[in-house]
């Protein structure tokens, strides 16, 4: 019974079975560097290394809850990083502008994708080897195979930038205050419905976790930079998309048209406006993981973002996204690169050789998806 | 002392503490055909899954025995060793393997080195297709070809060949048409005098009627009778199955029937594989205010491609002009249509209907939601309260509306997709099988919510193969037979030899123009032209 239980809370509560599977992640990493690994310059360097990945993460949810699949993502990246160097070191384009025609490009491009994929039929999966092949040519010929150095101090700052230490802090306390408002709502909303409500103690519980991982948090980047602007980047996707899925028709949609698209088209819903825009939302997310690994190297490489899809693709199924569409979460993907992105970060401090790297990333893949299905075959 | 060839002797299943099955017995003798009957989730399937142990020996209790010997498998392997076949409601074919090798499939005549021994299993095929008087299948070709009672055929020649001795046929008539029931009922008497005996789980207790020898039902889990046919008919065995004498099982009731509000024009559709032949063939009707208008037809007559075309959703290539309110409105799209208030209830409720990953409750809202936005959000008590009125109103059996749509009975989602549809204020409602694999409770449900709702003045089209159901809703019934109209008829006593005369008789068409009923009572175009 008490088995049942914990398995009941586990089926319930998927996050808390990555979030202990970091948890022995990094314990594992910090028992074997000293304590390395948990020092607030590591952390602050970890979580940048997984934004590039997490902004990716964060378009490539959806997609795979609809149903589809974004090869091209990586190559995108590249590209319109490639771009960014481009505008701004070869052509010295001021900053905004830069990141207007950046953003617009990823935008027109996703949908482009969306547009072979929904409206004319090709399937996504070839949509995106094909972008695969062709973002990269694109790159290379638009950077002639060369490193495109040094983009100015502004584009910089978006990789390499920190929030002061006063606004790290007033941020942890909105966003806990913001929980604590949803909480309540949330509670007050079940009462009046005559729902049954989680116990309290549980959201107590909850509320208790989530300021002690924003304290520790907003403290241990505060004890170093400060919160990286790529991070706070993140930070605000991760709020955007969890609304978007959780509270917006169209996020209701997405997960309708992953799930049985015939039944959500004979229902009156334009399945195909979805994924576009759905494509459409991911190219931005590109453009943005693209401008922000451009800032943070400092340069536009004809080589950034090689096989950057495969780790977005990977966190988002470590996260518990459902391989044939329909079911998925946004903080759900992120964690997933945050367990990617302390694999890397953990093995390159102990100088794991790069074979090694890939076979344990490939392993914990495989891995993490099969204790999802049969947890999943379990329930049923 | 028992001459039974197979007696199950109090079974009981349980599900996570919960009894589907409490206490059953039931007892067959070879040669016998038993009808076993109980609405959606009485726990038929179940106890089928017993027999064939698909639920090994051990995850229930009771007592199987086959020849009077103890039944113990772990496996459908050893059942069917044992000469036990379930052919299931879906049929369990490989459409691109012709019907030979879909007969051995798993068990392969072979020759050495495991080449296939295609003339010997091509002999042995055809043996079987004589023997249940199909002689002119052509056991070469790839089962897709074939219709859906002659493919019912191959599953049976399929049992036949493993030696079945105890067939259970679980809903085999579900797709057939009237004539391919027949055929195989014929098929189902054969057996019985070759001994074979049958299990047949069905809906249709016509059929059931016509085929049987002694009837189970079962209700709730629990046996309640089992009785020789003689003494039986299709009221007695509905009255088991519900536990009270159902009285109004169809509403017959008058409603105010007013002008014409929509008109079909010459609807083409053309097969989706094969553009030389046309599924649909010029079909025009009208529909006025408040009327149900059942259309009626065998199995591939049409019907489901010309109600598809005309709310937008026939995948193939079709024309179509519809017309409401005497203007010709856009319906090129689910979208456009549902925009003008024409609105489906699709046939393939898994397919079409539900969305099984959204819960109970965003399923009733899909179609809508946008009526609940403020500023991009949810308002996620609007939507709530909504469902709730919803789900009152249609009576729809669920704990919470925050429940997987999946965890609801047939008839359940049945009535949450045409919520869905509802919540759009359809002018006109298409009604595709609307009850399908429904039980008779729920059925019953549906007739009275169909006749409100045509009270109301809400036109409706009801297609329909259950003729019981056609006859008893409707206040006009349309004939289809391969894609053309053959009859139009008024229901007023309408008995059912006529709607299948013109079903079947091939030289009946109703004008290329406009099929409509004038005045009420009147019968128009009656039989054929």
């Amino acid at each position: 019974m008490k088995e049942l239980n914990i398995k009941q809370l586990f089926g319930q509560y998927k996050v808390l079975a990555l979030l202990i599977a970091i948890a022995i992640i990094w314990s594992f990493f910090s028992w074997q560097t000293q304590g390395d690994f948990i020092s607030a310059r590591n952390i602050s360097n970890l979580l940048r290394q997984m934004s590039v990945t997490g902004i990716l993460a964060c378009g490539m949810v959806l997609v795979i809850i609809s149903g589809e699949i974004d090869l091209s993502v990586g190559s995108l990246l590249g590209l319109l990083g490639g771009v960014a160097a481009v505008l701004d070191v070869l052509h010295g384009i001021s900053l905004p502008l830069t990141l207007i025609c950046v953003l617009a490009l990823g935008l027109l491009i996703g949908l482009c994708n969306g547009y072979m994929t929904a409206y004319l039929g090709i399937p996504s999966f070839i949509v995106g080897l094909g972008g695969m092949l062709a973002f990269r040519g694109i790159l290379l010929g638009v950077t002639g195979g060369l490193t495109i150095a040094p983009v100015s101090d502004n584009l910089v700052a978006i990789g390499q930038g920190y929030l002061p230490a006063w606004l790290g802090s007033a941020l942890g306390f909105a966003l806990l205050a913001l929980a604590l408002v949803l909480t309540w709502r949330q509670r007050g909303n079940r009462k009046r419905h005559n729902l049954p409500a989680a116990p309290l103690w549980r959201d107590v519980v909850r509320l208790a976790v989530i300021g002690a991982i924003l304290l520790l948090f907003v403290r241990t980047l505060d004890s170093y930079d400060g919160i990286p602007v790529p991070v706070l980047l993140l930070l605000a996707l991760l709020g955007i998309f969890s609304y978007v899925t959780s509270q917006t028709v169209f996020g209701r949609r997405i997960y309708a048209v992953g799930s049985n698209m015939e039944a959500t088209r004979l229902s009156g819903v334009n399945v195909k406006a979805v994924k576009l825009w759905i494509f459409g939302i991911m190219g931005l997310m590109c453009a943005l993981a693209g401008l922000v690994n451009t800032a943070r190297l400092a340069a536009g490489s004809p080589s950034a973002g090689t096989s950057g899809e495969l780790d977005a693709i990977a966190a988002c199924f470590i996260g518990g996204t459902s391989m044939r569409g329909g079911s998925g979460t946004v903080y759900g993907a992120l964690i997933g690169a945050l367990v990617m992105a302390s694999l890397d970060n953990g093995m390159s401090m102990l100088d794991v050789d790069t074979f090694w790297q890939m076979i344990v990333k490939g392993s914990i893949l495989v891995l993490a998806v099969w204790i999802d299905v049969s947890t999943r075959t379990g329930r049923r | 002392m028992s001459d039974y060839l197979m007696e199950m002797k109090g079974i009981v299943k349980s599900f996570d503490g919960v009894r589907a099955l409490n206490g059953i017995d039931i007892r067959i003798r070879a040669g016998e055909c038993l009808g076993l009957c109980g609405e959606n989730g009485a726990g038929k399937s179940t106890l089928m899954k017993v027999l064939s142990a698909v639920y090994p020996y051990g995850t229930w209790e009771g007592e199987i025995l086959w020849e009077r010997q103890p039944l113990k498998a772990h496996a459908i392997r050893e059942t069917e060793a044992a000469g036990i076949i379930i052919i299931h409601q879906e049929l369990m074919l490989v459409p691109e393997l012709s019907v030979a090798e879909n007969i051995f499939l798993g068990h392969e005549i072979k020759r050495f080195g495991g080449r296939l021994d295609y003339p010997a299993m091509y002999k042995r095929a055809s043996e079987l297709m004589t023997e249940l008087g199909m002689p002119e299948i052509n056991v070469a070709m790839p089962v897709m070809n074939l219709g859906g009672g002659h493919q019912q055929l191959v599953e049976i020649a399929k049992a036949l060949n493993k030696q079945a001795k105890l067939l259970i046929l679980d809903e085999p008539s579900s797709s057939l048409t009237a004539s391919e029931i027949s055929v195989l009922l014929d098929i189902i008497r054969g057996l019985k005098k070759k001994g074979v005996a049958c299990v047949y789980i069905s809906h249709k207790l016509e059929e059931v009627v016509a085929i049987c020898d002694t009837v189970a039902v079962i209700r709730d889990g629990q046996h309640i009778a089992t009785t020789p046919m003689s003494e039986l008919n299709v009221d007695r065995i509905i009255a088991q199955m519900v536990g009270r004498e159902l009285t109004a099982l169809y509403p017959k009731q008058q409603h105010p029937i007013g002008e014409t509000v929509f008109e079909a024009r010459h609807v083409t559709c053309l097969d989706l594989d094969n553009p030389q032949r046309k599924r649909v063939d010029d079909v025009s009707f009208e529909l006025r205010q408040g009327e149900i208008l059942g259309i009626a037809g065998l199995v591939g007559a049409g019907r489901t491609e010309l109600v598809s075309a005309l709310f937008g959703a026939y995948p193939g290539h079709y024309q179509a002009e519809v017309r409401m309110g005497g203007k010709r409105i856009d319906a090129s799209s689910p979208v456009a249509a549902i925009r003008h208030g024409l609105c489906m209830v699709p046939e393939d409720r898994k397919r079409h209907g539900i969305v099984p990953d959204l819960s109970v409750g965003q399923n009733i809202t899909l179609a809508v939601l946008k009526a609940y936005t403020r500023h991009t959000r949810i308002d996620a008590e609007a939507e709530l309260e909504t469902i709730r009125d919803e789900i009152g109103r249609l009576k729809l059996k669920t704990a919470n509306p925050f429940l997987p749509i999946t965890s609801l009975s047939g008839g359940n989602q049945q009535k949450a997709v045409l919520s869905k549809m509802l919540l759009t204020r359809p002018k006109i409602l298409i009604l595709d099988e609307p009850t399908r694999g429904v039980d008779v409770g729920a059925k019953a449900e549906i007739y009275r919510l169909i006749v409100e709702l045509a009270t109301q003045g809400i036109s409706i089209i009801m297609v329909s193969s259950e003729m019981a159901e056609v006859l008893s809703v409707s206040d006009r019934v349309l004939v289809m037979g391969e894609g053309v109209l053959r009859g139009n008829f008024i229901n007023d006593n309408l008995s059912q030899e006529t709607v299948l005369a013109a079903a079947i008789d091939p030289a009946a068409r109703v004008g290329g123009d406009i099929a409509s009923a004038t005045p009420p009572s009147e019968r128009v175009n009656m039989e054929s032209v």
